[in-house]
């Protein structure tokens, strides 16, 4: 009961708060505060919707925004897999050998660090202007936050469940896909909430900043309908941006979370 | 059956230290020597420090160690499914698996594969320690004991030849501990298993085991003897005053 109450309060709380920045917005908009430009920066709501709707309907250059969505979500996709399965064989391989641990461990620290932008033009001169160079900046996004998430989670699971392990026949490989796996799995769900969140974000500021005209995504049409000043569609993208990472959170991270970890009694 | 094939587990000049070279060097056991026979009850006990989990992680194989470790004559330096643990911590199973799939997973391993076997052979075990019924649980749903019955439960699936327990009830309440020492001792009188069990409690080691031991420093054994008190035994079985006084006497020496 207690727990229900609670539920009902936060969804009040915020769709009183949704409410409240969408009137504040409105009547920034229509009361003119910010000058002459007023409905520019902040274009009405209503502008908002309509232009949502057109985005979808009519979108840039005969092209429906669905398209766009559709080449991001492919490229993204591609990268996340590819970069998910590396981060799992890589930390694996760290746990078989502690040479390779000690490598692997340096080079996430280092890569860690370095923002996937900052690699384009690098990437670009190798590579050329390609869809398969998005594809890199996403793995590079994902595969080092995820390895170090996994890697942590493996040293961290007790010693326990690993002498449980060895105890019942465990050996090494079997040991990593018996035990550790699954007892570093909520690292690995917290692995792949960042993971998923700077691939998404490496993925739109890629396409920003360079669009590929053979496979032209979300970025590229938030970049094009800047330079047009159509502010409406700009900021109606956005909402499309943020209900796309609502949609991943809720409908594919929670359920995840809901059938391991939450189910295993390993997290509240 | 002569005395050499009755012998299940020789401990041989067994001897750990720990944090070798250092300057916290410190040598846990010291040329240990045990020989333990088939379907034996042994009741290790002994202070805090003394060495006797150590030299139960040495005979299951968690630790490297000098001198030897022979199960049925032959040497073992790994962990193996002949030598099962259970250890103390209630968090032994495997979170992320039911009741049911913590026992069937070790005989999935050791190559068990047929479904009506593992079925059976769960239900056989979970009867056994009286946790039928609970077979869909997840441990975190399940109190210390019935945990502990299940670890139980999962050690004998595996049919080994001899369990080890690192005070496996020691984290229990009183009532719950009187309960489980019943369930033990039963299980381990119908049983084709030997058990190497180590306490604190010189009452549990005198209800459970047929042969008691007290150890001391370094391993040094200062106390070996067969209990003969008639089981079940109770504070009122003859004899119990006596041998509870020697282990005493032993133990705080």
């Amino acid at each position: 009961m207690d727990e229900k109450k609670r539920k009902i309060q936060a969804i009040v709380a915020r769709t009183l708060f949704i409410i409240a920045i969408l009137c504040i917005w409105e009547i920034v908009a229509k009361s003119g505060i910010m000058g002459s430009n007023s409905e520019l920066i902040f274009p009405p709501l209503e502008a908002i919707g309509a232009a949502f709707i057109r985005n979808f309907q009519t979108g840039m250059a005969g092209v429906s925004l669905w398209v766009y969505i559709g080449n991001s979500m492919a490229l993204l996709l591609e990268g996340l897999l590819i970069g998910i399965v590396l981060a799992f064989v890589l930390s694996g391989l760290s746990m078989l050998s502690r040479v390779f641990y000690d490598i692997f461990n340096l080079v996430i620290s280092i890569c860690d660090l370095l923002p996937g932008v900052a690699l384009l033009p690098v990437v670009i001169i190798i590579f050329g202007v390609k869809p398969g160079v998005i594809v890199f900046l996403v793995i590079h996004a994902v595969l080092w936050p995820m390895a170090r998430n996994v890697l942590d989670g493996f040293l961290a699971v007790p010693r326990i469940y690993v002498e449980a392990g060895m105890n019942i026949g465990l050996k090494k490989s079997s040991l990593l896909l018996g035990v550790y796996l699954p007892a570093a799995t909520s690292y690995i769900v917290s692995g792949l909430k960042v993971g998923w969140a700077r691939a998404w974000r490496g993925l739109i500021s890629a396409e920003m900043i360079f669009g590929v005209a053979s496979c032209p995504g979300i970025g590229l049409f938030i970049n094009q309908m800047r330079t047009n000043m159509n502010n409406a569609e700009m900021y109606a993208t956005l909402i499309v941006i943020i209900i796309i990472g609502l949609v991943v959170q809720y409908g594919v991270l929670s359920p995840i979370e809901k059938c391991t970890v939450k189910k295993w009694g390993m997290s509240r | 059956m002569t005395e050499k094939e009755n012998c299940i587990l020789e401990v041989q000049n067994l001897s750990k230290v720990f944090d070798a070279d250092t300057e916290r060097e410190k040598e846990v056991l010291k040329n240990v020597n045990l020989n333990v026979d088939r379907n034996e009850f042994l009741c290790m006990l002994g202070p805090s420090g003394c060495g006797k989990t150590t030299l139960l992680r040495c005979i299951a194989g968690f630790e490297s160690y000098e001198g030897k470790v022979l199960v049925n004559g032959m040497e073992r330096k790994q962990p193996g499914i002949d030598r099962v643990m259970v250890f103390q911590d209630f968090n032994q199973l495997f979170p992320w698996k039911t009741v049911e799939k913590n026992i069937q997973y070790p005989l999935k391993i050791n190559g068990i594969r047929d479904k009506a076997e593992l079925k059976q052979r769960t239900q056989e075990v979970l009867d056994k320690v009286r946790l039928s019924g609970h077979e869909k649980y997840y441990p975190y749903q399940l109190s210390g004991g019935m945990k502990q019955r299940v670890a139980i439960a999962k050690a004998l699936a595996l049919k080994p030849e001899i369990i080890l327990m690192d005070e496996p009830f020691a984290a229990l309440d009183a009532m719950t501990r009187r309960e489980l020492q019943e369930e033990l001792l039963r299980i381990s009188m119908e049983e084709k298993c030997t058990f190497i069990f180590i306490t604190h409690n010189i009452q549990e080691a005198i209800v459970l085991g047929t042969r008691i031991m007290v150890l001391a420093e370094g391993g040094r054994i200062v106390e070996d003897e067969k209990n003969v008190i008639a089981r079940p035994v109770t504070p009122a079985s003859q004899g119990y005053g006596e041998i509870w006084e020697r282990m005493h006497n032993a133990l705080y020496q």
